[in-house]
This record gives structure tokens, sequence and C-alpha cells, in this order.
């Protein structure tokens, strides 16, 4: 708990640090919430791009200069965005990170992409947090959301011998929508899989018994529920689900990913969970548990969810450029970055193109809960990637 | 087609929910004309109350540890607890305020509890085990269905019920009942105004702990805004049932359950994320039909 | 009954010293020159537009309206749909029609179109919902918001549904804010003073006697409601040009209870409680805020931990409610000192036509 509070500290002395800093510093702006709503989503991915921040800089810095970082609240408020936005650029950002939510971070990548600075969402899975929603100068961390979709699908295709399956939409967000949108673009591309029946409700939804109640009155069981929702839901959505006593497998989005909600639904088994990495401390790659550990180092806990480490992969991926480029200047630093093919980083490879700053294609590792025990099973690349005719509707 | 007997289940359910909320709401507006936009967050504040206070993702579970017959009682005298401080330190002081006031005043008040939550909690869910036992399917008459949900349907007639006799048989409720109808004559007639309203706000917190323990074993989460969205049907079927009617409340609480519950069955899969609009139409053309509501408690007009 | 000249006279104090106010607070910030305070600005100027637009109904009607961010929302999708470059619509909104998808107006063309748009539905729903009075109407009301905010969000074609509709030109300039708010202050005076107002107030004050004197309330009332549509539409249509995105639920329950909060806290039935409840709250705001992000006070770091911001502001809110029950302002508008006092001399006769008790009638 010290140590959390200490490095909030940290965080917050190098905000407030009016200080003469060296002029040539590189100067990172997070544009994130610090507190409300999204504050516990921004938060863990931010102290992850920290680590990678630190690391650098203890390496020797960035083209020789010591990178330095300013931060901006949120909120968790738009409006507030656009002026966290503002605030970080005026303080002289070369890189503008905004919040893990296209939404609650668009208004401060907006004024970046104005300004002419690179913006980077934290975990944004929607393809508008990019050039085709923000501008050319915008990119996202982490995965698309469809592609969790579609890897569910063709994984258990192919794995699990899956045939038939149940779509369960919660049409409250966008990102929900996205995975089912790539389970959607994949089950016609699986030869003799079948939708066998589909529904949708909302993610506060006070019950959901009337869509288990069509689930049931099924003639037979699906081989597979493609379940497309997010927290908080997702957790009441399981719970009901596997309450009324259906048994079938449950394919999900990386949204449900994390051990913290399992004791809600008691030896929770038949659930599978597309990761970037996993936290639970059997990546295949050790570099990752390795990860794990200094994050506990740093902030006193184990990652709770994979979306701490696209905050890791952006600065990474970020300071390569800017390596390359030998300038932060926007323009050279993307021209670098859309060069990058399957470019390896610790939570598998990336691709940016002039077209698509974001992932359609990405290596995802197969996290099964049994017993309620997660553990990686498996890892999948879906056969090709997802056009981006497809992700724009 | 699923059975007949499953969907009357799930709307019963989904309405003994709606009209536990509604009955809250009621019976405050009916001794003091407040519309009390906290109730959602008390519902919120009695679920976290068995956790320990830590923005961790993994919950310190603390009361939620206790065995059932301890735990129900607690979660209970939490609400009614948290509403009577409410009365005590903020509505006391609006009784002669206008409406709009009140419910603005509650509304800062939930707003306050709320973000309090968030402080102490954080906004991600947290994991909370409330009543195993009732997570389990049952065989009734050859259907499958979750416990829970006949267990949610009895607990709330048993409310009605206990209500039922407390309003009917006791001093207390006679008090109450006739303060409803006519609070300044009920007072000149020596009912005491402040026992009654004290009263009036137990009872509607107890009703919010109620709904936060079925709504926690159902979801097996706290998360800070998990009352709002009965909050909100609870005031649309305290309205529609007639504002002032307690039977009326409960009585709209049902119907817009089954009301939900029969879109979702009948509307076709592509107008089915619409399905909350359609119930909210269903809301206006019924306040146009009848604008006093369906059991009107007053012929006095009200004036917001 | 007063003859229209001396109406205006005696009330024209009132928009001028609050356009000034708004003018005073636009100079501070251009002289600042501090972006993010100039945004910061906007979004408070967004607010005074939205609550003048409720005070218009709320305040002349007497009747609770948790409707009107459903305007808001008309109004910031319609100067979406008027504004975004056509090439982004054909692909992110391709159930437009053709006609809109090839439409790209200027912003300040587009949001008074934006406007009369949501007037329009302001007219069409208050056609229905204007017989309903009481507690009735503000639950009718609100049950349109919801299926306002329930049909945006899913009729994806058409509004993008909860996807974010981007490409919207963002105008960080502070002048059209100013003009617009100004201009709000003066519509919701002009209706104030019109005979339209008048009989709608008399109405909220004495709906007996207003109905025998042959006052249609219903038709004052909706006439209040599409000119308080048009407002609260043409805020809706700026917010959207001062973030340059829109989603359904930014013009949801929340934003409906921090206007609603900002028009009881300064004084509902009161022009001058609108603007002021704002600039206090607002104000309120940037001060927790500012010490959220922790103050230097003379060599001593003052920071209030994170959150507390929310938590303070509600307890404010609250004691300045108890204290004033009917909001800073009460039911008075700001006028020039001398005429307040000369007002002040000869009230007793008026009483009756401006007041409304502070108590209520149980």
């Amino acid at each position: 708990m010290r140590q959390i509070r200490t490095f909030g500290l940290a965080v917050a002395a190098a905000a407030l640090a009016t200080a003469p800093a060296l002029a040539d510093d590189i100067v990172v702006g997070f544009a994130t919430a610090a507190s409300g709503f999204m504050e516990a989503y921004d938060k863990p991915a931010q102290d992850a791009a920290m680590i990678r921040i630190q690391e650098i800089n203890e390496a020797g810095g960035l083209l020789g200069r010591q990178i330095r970082v300013v931060t901006a609240d949120t909120k968790s408020d738009r409006a507030e965005g656009a002026r966290a936005g503002l605030t970080v650029v005026d303080a002289g950002a070369d890189l503008v990170v905004v919040s893990c939510d296209y939404d609650f971070g668009s208004p401060a990548a907006l004024v970046a992409e104005s300004a002419g600075k690179v913006s980077i969402f934290l975990c944004a899975e929607s393809i508008k947090a990019g050039i085709q929603g923000v501008g050319p100068h915008s990119f996202s961390a982490s995965v698309l959301a469809a592609v969790q979709g579609a890897t569910m699908a063709e994984w258990a295709y192919h794995k699990r011998g899956a045939r038939t399956f149940y779509r369960l939409l919660d049409t409250w967000t966008e990102y929900n929508k996205g995975i089912c949108d790539g389970f959607d673009w994949m089950l016609p591309r699986l030869e003799g899989a079948t939708l066998i029946g589909s529904d949708t409700f909302v993610n506060d939804d006070v019950s959901i018994a009337a869509q288990i109640t069509r689930i049931k009155a099924l003639p037979q069981a699906p081989d597979a529920i493609m379940l497309c929702t997010m927290m908080p839901g997702a957790v009441s959505a399981i719970k009901q689900l596997r309450d009324a006593g259906i048994t079938a497998p449950i394919l999900n989005g990386s949204g449900v990913d994390g051990s913290y909600w399992l004791s809600a639904v008691p030896d929770l088994s038949n659930f599978f969970v597309p990761v970037q990495g996993s936290i639970y401390g059997d990546d295949p790659n050790p570099e990752v548990t390795a990860f794990n550990a200094k994050y506990r180092e740093m902030t006193g806990s184990d990652p709770s969810t994979q979306y701490v480490y696209p905050g890791y992969v952006m600065i990474d991926v970020w300071a390569r450029a800017v390596e390359r480029a030998g300038t932060t200047e926007a323009a050279a630093v993307v021209a670098e970055l859309e060069k990058m093919r399957d470019e390896p980083t610790l939570f598998g490879p990336r691709t940016f193109t002039s077209e698509l700053h974001h992932q359609n294609r990405a290596r995802y590792l197969i996290v099964e809960t049994d017993q309620g025990q997660p553990r990686v099973i498996d890892e999948w690349t879906i056969s090709e990637p997802i056009p981006v005719s497809a992700l724009l509707r | 087609m699923p059975g007949l007997l499953q969907i009357l289940l799930d709307a019963l359910s989904l309405g003994s929910l709606y009209a536990l909320g509604a009955l809250g709401i009621a019976l405050i507006f009916g001794v003091m004309r407040l519309v009390n936009f906290a109730h959602g967050d008390v519902i919120a504040f009695c679920i976290f109350a068995l956790l320990w206070p830590s923005v961790d993702v993994v919950p310190i579970v603390f009361a939620g540890q206790l065995p059932w017959f301890l735990l129900i009682p607690f979660v209970l005298a939490v609400g009614a607890g948290l509403s009577v401080l409410a009365e005590l330190a903020v509505f006391r002081r609006f009784r002669h305020a206008n409406p709009a006031t009140m419910m603005i005043a509650s509304f800062a008040l939930g707003f306050v509890i709320r973000y309090f939550l968030l402080m102490l909690f954080s906004s991600r869910p947290k994991s909370v085990q409330i009543l195993p036992g009732l997570s389990q399917p049952v065989e009734l008459l050859g259907a499958r269905i979750p416990l829970l949900q006949v267990v949610t349907i009895l607990v709330t007639i048993a409310v009605l019920l206990a209500l039922v006799a407390v309003l009917r048989r006791t001093r207390f409720g006679l008090e109450m009942r006739a303060a409803a109808e006519n609070f300044t004559m009920a007072r000149m007639l020596g009912v005491r105004a402040n026992r009654v309203i004290m009263g009036a706000f137990a009872m509607s917190g107890a009703l919010a702990g109620a709904i936060a323990l079925i709504l926690g074993s159902q979801t097996g989460t706290a998360d800070i805004m998990m009352g709002s969205s009965i909050m909100l049907m609870a005031f649309i079927a305290t309205v529609i049932g007639g504002l002032g009617s307690l039977f009326g409340a409960v009585l709209a609480g049902f119907l817009l359950g089954g009301v939900s519950v029969a879109m979702q069955f009948a509307l076709p899969l592509e107008a089915r994320p619409f399905r909350d609009a359609f119930v909210y139409g269903a809301v206006i053309l019924v306040l146009l039909w009848r604008p006093q509501g369906l059991l009107s408690g007053r012929a006095a007009k009200e004036r917001v | 009954m007063l003859r229209r000249g001396s109406v205006v006279r005696r009330t024209i104090a009132t928009p001028i010293i609050l356009s000034a106010l708004i003018l005073a607070l636009a100079i501070f910030t251009v002289w600042s020159g501090s972006r993010p305070f100039n945004q910061t600005v906007i979004d408070v100027l967004l607010r005074v537009m939205l609550v003048v637009g409720l005070y218009i109904f709320i305040g002349n009607s007497g009747v609770l309206s948790f409707g009107h961010i459903g305007f808001t929302c008309l109004g910031a999708y319609a100067a979406a749909w008027l504004t975004m470059p056509p090439m982004m619509k054909g692909m992110m909104l391709p159930g437009l029609p053709g006609w809109l998808i090839a439409t790209k107006l200027p912003y300040w063309v587009a949001a008074p179109i934006a406007a009369t748009f949501a007037a329009v539905f302001a007219w069409l729903f208050g056609l229905v919902l204007m017989r309903l009075s009481g507690i009735a109407a503000s639950i009718a009301t609100f049950a349109m918001l919801a299926m306002i905010n329930k049909i945006y969000s899913n009729w994806s074609s058409v509004t993008g549904a909860t996807s974010s509709v981007v490409g919207i030109p963002i105008v960080r300039d502070l002048w059209p804010y100013v003009i617009a708010a100004i201009l709000c202050i003066v519509i919701a005076w002009a209706h104030a003073i019109s005979r339209a107002g008048l009989k709608l107030r008399a109405a909220r004050d004495e709906p007996v006697a207003a109905q025998a004197s042959g006052i249609d309330i219903p038709r004052e009332r909706l006439v209040a409601f599409v000119v308080s549509g048009w407002v609260t539409g043409l805020a809706g249509a700026l917010f959207a040009h001062s973030l340059g995105v829109v989603t359904p639920d930014t013009f949801y329950l929340a934003m409906t209870f921090m206007a609603l909060s900002m028009l009881v806290v300064g004084g509902m039935s009161s022009l001058s409680g609108a603007v002021l409840g704002v600039l206090v709250l607002s104000l309120l705001i940037q001060l927790l805020r500012g010490l959220e992000r922790g103050v230097d006070m003379g060599g001593v770091a003052l920071k209030i931990p994170n959150g507390l911001q929310e938590i303070a502001l509600g307890v404010i809110m609250i004691a300045i409610l108890m204290f004033r029950p009917s909001g800073m302002m009460g039911n008075r508008e700001l006028v020039w000192p001398r005429a307040r006092r000369r007002r002040a001399a000869d009230a007793a006769p008026r009483s009756s036509t401006n007041t409304q008790p502070t108590g209520v009638h149980r």
C-alpha cells in the first residue's frame, strides 16, 4: 500500500515540477484519469508505461535525453479531457498519452492531433482510436476488439470442435459490439459452423433471466456461447448463466480477464478469454513473468488484468520509432511507426501501416478457467487479418 | 418458444425488484413529498458495507463472511441506518422546502454517497459472495429454474404482507397512512410527524438493503452504479402507480417488470436493443391515459 | 396590465448585467492567455446556455423537466450531421439521407439549424406532454429523455449508436460561445416578458385563477417548451463543436442532474439565478479541482485527495440549499441598485405576481 502511494507521489511530483527542468528533456504527457470512473482502468496501464519510461531513463534516456513526464487529470469527464489535453500539450509534450477508452480519450487526442503531436490511447480497442477517428498522428497500443471475437471463434472451431454458436451481445458499448463484429466476420469463414441463436442485453440490466430462458429453450445446447460484454455487467451475466444451469463453453473478449472477480462465480469452468500476456505467472515468455514481478515491486500489487500491458508496449514502440527517426518530431516518428511489421514486443508482435494504426491481427494467449483456476492453455493467431473495410461499419 | 412458466417467473422476479424499489420511494414520498434520488446509492452502499474499504481489485470481505442469519439483518440495518442518518442530517432541514429543492438535495446526497464509495473502493466491480446457497437451479413443475428467482418472488410477497400488517394493525401504521393521506391534517390530529417520517426512512432503507441482498446474490458483484437502474424504474413505477399509493407502486413495479420481459421475448432481434425505448414509450402512454397514476392516492393536485 | 415599454424598461437591467458578467469572464479569459482555462470557460458558457434553456421552461412554468438534455442530444447530433466531412458521414453513418451526407455547412450556419431541429422535436413531444402537469409531466419528460437516449444509442446507421461520432469541426475560439450564451440570455428574457411568458408565470403562481381568466396553460407551456428546446438544442450543437466528438451517453442522466442542480442552487424561477448558479458552482468546481491538483500556499503544498472534489461539491450544494431553499437568488433578478430600492418601496402591491412562496403547500 505504501509503495503505491510513494509511486503515486512520484508521479504527482513529476506533474507539479515547475522547477526548471532541462530544456532538452523529452516530454511525455499523460492526459488520463487520476480520479473518477476511468481511474481504475487508466492507472494500471499508466503505471506500466511509467515502468518502461523508467527503464529507458535508467539506460541513458532516449536520443541521449531523459524522458520527463507531465500529467493532467481528465476527471473521467470528456470536457475535462480536452482541457487535460491542452494542459499537457502546452507543457511541451512530445507524446500525448490519452485515456484507455476511446470515448474518454478522444477529446484529448483531438487536441494533440490539431497541435501536430503523436497521441496514443492507453488501451482503446476501437478502430476510431487512430487514423479513422482522430487523425494520422494517433495510435492505439492495444488490439482491436474485433480480433478478440474472431480469435475466439476460430480457436473454438479448430481446437474445441465447436460447430454451433450462440451469440449474446451487450449493446452497452462499442467495445462489446466490436467483439461480436469480429465473431460475425469470422463465422462464415468456418466451414460448417452455424449460429443457432442470437440475443442482446444491456450491461446495467437488472436481470438477464429472459435472455437465459431463450437459450435454455433451444432444442440443443450450443457448442459455445460468444459473450460480448465487459465489466461490471459481465460478472453478473456469467453468474446468471451458470446459476441457471447453462454449462456450455463461454467465449469472451479480453475485458473479462483477471481473477479478481472469479470468487463471484464459484468453481467457474469452461470459460475462455483471449489475452495479450498472462498475469497468472504462466506466460510462455518468461520475460512477461519478470515484468509482472517488476510491476509488483513498483506498485505493490500484481497486474490485475492484461490491460496493464498495452501501456508498456506503447512507450516501447514509440521509443523505438523515436530512436530510428532520430527525432521526436511527429511526422518522422509516425513514418517510423508505420514501417513496423510484426515488430516483436514483450506482448506479441505489432504492426502499424499508413492505413491502420491498430492491430487487426494479433497473437493471443488463450486462458481457460477451470474450477475457478485460470491458466494459459494455448495461443492463437487468426488465419487472416480482418480487413479495414469490415472494421468500418 | 420457451415455457410460459419460465417467462412468468422471469417477469415476476424482475417485477419484484422494481416493486421493492418503488415501495422504498413511495414510502418516503407519502410522508414528505420527497422523491428520494439517493435511494439507488443507498442500495449500493448496503452491498459495499460487506467489504473492507480498499481500492485493490481483490476485495477484502469483511461483514460478508457472516452466516446468513446475521448477514441479512446486518444489511437491512445498514440500509435503515443510512437512511435514518440521511433524514437526520439532511432531509430534516428541508421540511418546508419545495419538492424540487428536496429532490436536488437528495440527488446531491446520492452524489456524495456514490463518490464516497468510488474513493474508498474504486470503480472496478468487486466480487462478493452473498448467500451462495441460492445460486443453484431447482426443479419446479418440470422446469429447471434458478432458486434465487423463486426466493426473490417469495421475499417480495413476504415483505408486502408484512407491510400490510404493519400499516393495518399497528398504531404506527395508522399514523403513517394518515400522514400519507393528508399530512397537515394528520399532524393536527396528533400524529408525531418526525417519528412517522423517521419510520418511513428506516423502512425504505431496509427495503434498499433487501434489494441489495437480492441483487448481490444474483450478480455476485458490488458496483457503485448498481442501484441506479432499479432506482429509475422504481421512480417511474411510483408515479405510474399513483403517488402516495403504496399498493399502486407495487402494482406498477410488477407491470414494468412484466412489460420489459414480455418485450424481450416478443420483439424481433433487430428491434430488441430498442426494448427500453418501447418501455418508456409505454410509460408516456400510461401517463397520458391516467395522469394521476393507476391508483391515485389522493385527489389533491400535485405541483412540482 | 402594464404596458410593454414599461415592462422592457423595468426588466432590461437583468440581461444587461448578466451579459456584462459573461463578457467580463470572457475578457479575463482572453487576458489570461491560458488555453486550458479557455477550454474550461467554454464549458462554463455551454452550461450557462443549458441552464438558461432549462430556466425558460422550468422557471416560468414551475414544471420540473428531466427531458431537456434530450434536446441537447438532438442538437448535438444534428450539428454533427450538418458539419462533418461527407466522406466520413458516408462511411460511418450510411443510413443518413443522401442530401444530408452531401451537406457540409460552416458551424455557425449549422448550429441554428440544429437548434431548430431540436425545437421541432420539442414541439412534437410538447403537443403530447404539455397536457400533463406536476410530477406526471416530470416523469413523462424523463421517459422522453430515456427514449431519445435509447434510440440514439442503438440506431447505428444514423447516429453511429454507442460509437462516438467523430470528424465534427472543433471550435476552440471563445467568442462564438460568448455570443451564443448572451443570445440565450436575451431569448430567455424576451420570452419571460412576452405575453406568453407572463401568462405562463401567472399560471404557475395561480393556476386556478389563470385558467379562470382564460389562459390556455398547455399552450403557454408548449411555447416555453419549444423556446427552451431551441436553446438547449443550440447548447448541444456547440457542445459538439467544443469537443469534436459526441456520444449518446454524454447527454443523459449526469448532464441532466448537473444542469438541474445548477438551476435549483441558483434559484429555479430566476434568470439571474440560472446564470449565477452555473457561474458559482463552476467556480467552486474549479477551485476544488485546483486543490486536488495541489496548490502552493507560501511554501506549504495544499492538496486534497483525488475524488474529494465531487464529495465536497455535493456537501456544499446541500448546504446552500439548506440555508437558501429557493436557491441563491430565490425569485429575484439582478437589477440596478437604485431600481431595486425603488422596487422594494412598492413591492407590496406587486408581490403576488412575482413571488413563489418558499414553503410548499402540502
